[in-house]
């Protein structure tokens, strides 16, 4: 039991912590007080324990896919908040007037809905033990080590981008975010096809010989790049598409940046 | 560019041929088991999986090779829509008690 929790807990938690330590390092690099990740943990806590305890109602909504369609909507959420925080990050980075707040309003609110979608799960996973006495201690510990683990995972994470230098931290940075970003973009299209409301297909290929997704490389895989092994040709475009965008309007965001730089200059 | 994903999503509508009814299949969970643990659906349809959770704690049905994760709450029930699938086996497990929880997809 004990073990069985910590994977859960771990897998849930990745995802969450990752994307916190990616912006974490974004915002110091950006000398963007932090204190913005401590009010997005308490709120997406907060959230996880409102949308955990109300699943039995939101699952009966759309003709029983509301789970799908919300969890799709907190994805489309996050996806959209991320493409915002990497055109303001783009600008800051290029010392153009940005609102420190503003931007750590809109990382804090992603960071929140990422910790929502993921925490409810725990919560879900949790409430089913409340009754079991016997196993509720042993399931709490490996809920504690897994989270544990999930955010020592960030904390590496988080160090190794700030050891990089400021040019490389640019490129790596913004495409980890990129990637990241895409991913969550790629679960809306997987949870809406799951639904029904988009349509069902075969797979392109199947990778898992490659890469297994419930294997450890698997799962960071997932965490990072939204990692499938047997994706559709609509999940795919999606996938592709949603991180030419994201790119798109950082290199947009930098080149008009550039550009009145050099209209200042002249 | 907005209007050439639309296109892109239209043609990824069009592949899909309309079917008939789509197939129900129902499964049961019970003292975190799955009944019936195998289930055969026809290969290269969509099928409607109907999951009734009998206990009164919740499990999360979930499934690499089906590509499917969904939370089914005690004494409450759960819609998964899977496939088309080409023939062969997929195994699916239950996130919160995979010990027991261990069920397959046999499509033919």
């Amino acid at each position: 039991m004990l073990l069985t929790s910590v994977i859960f807990v771990l897998r849930e938690v990745l995802e969450a912590a990752l994307l916190l330590s990616l912006l974490l390092s974004l915002s110091k690099r950006l000398s963007i007080v932090s204190s913005w990740a401590f009010i997005a943990i308490v709120t997406g806590i907060l959230g996880a324990a409102v949308y955990g305890f109300n699943i039995d109602i939101v699952s009966e909504w759309f003709e029983g896919v509301g789970q799908e369609v919300v969890n799709a909507a907190l994805q489309m959420a996050i996806y959209v908040l991320l493409c915002i925080v990497a055109i303001l990050a783009m600008r800051r980075h290029q010392d153009r007037p940005v609102s420190e707040n503003v931007l750590a309003v809109v990382m804090a609110i992603s960071v929140a809905l990422a910790i929502v979608r993921e925490g409810s799960e725990v919560m879900i996973y949790l409430s089913g033990f409340l009754q079991a006495r016997d196993l509720l201690v042993p399931v709490l510990a490996g809920s504690a080590i897994g989270a544990g683990i999930g955010v020592s995972a960030g904390a590496v994470f988080y160090y190794s981008l700030l050891s990089l230098k400021r040019r490389a931290a640019v490129i790596v940075g913004g495409l980890l975010l990129s990637l990241v970003a895409a991913g969550m973009a790629a679960q809306v299209a997987q949870l809406l096809i799951q639904a029904d409301w988009l349509p069902s297909q075969y797979p392109v290929w199947d990778s898992s010989w490659l890469v297994e997704e419930n294997s450890v490389s698997g799962q960071l895989l997932y965490a990072l790049i939204g990692y499938e092994s047997t994706p559709t040709p609509l999940h795919l475009i999606v996938h592709l598409s949603s991180f030419v965008i994201i790119i798109f309007l950082a290199m947009a965001a930098g080149r008009s940046g550039t550009a009145s730089l050099e209209n200042a200059h002249a | 560019m907005s209007r050439r994903l639309g296109l892109l999503l239209t043609f990824a509508v069009c592949a899909v041929p309309a079917r008939a009814a789509t197939p129900v299949i129902e499964i049961e969970i019970r003292d975190h088991l799955f009944l019936p643990s195998e289930v055969r659906v026809p290969a290269g349809q969509k099928i409607k999986l109907v999951v009734y959770n009998r206990d009164p704690t919740p499990e999360e049905f979930e499934s690499y090779e089906l590509n499917r994760e969904k939370v089914v709450m005690g004494s409450s029930k759960a819609v998964i829509f899977i496939g088309p699938l080409k023939p062969g086996e997929y195994p699916f497990f239950g996130e919160f008690n995979p010990k027991t929880a261990q069920g397959i997809v046999i499509a033919e």
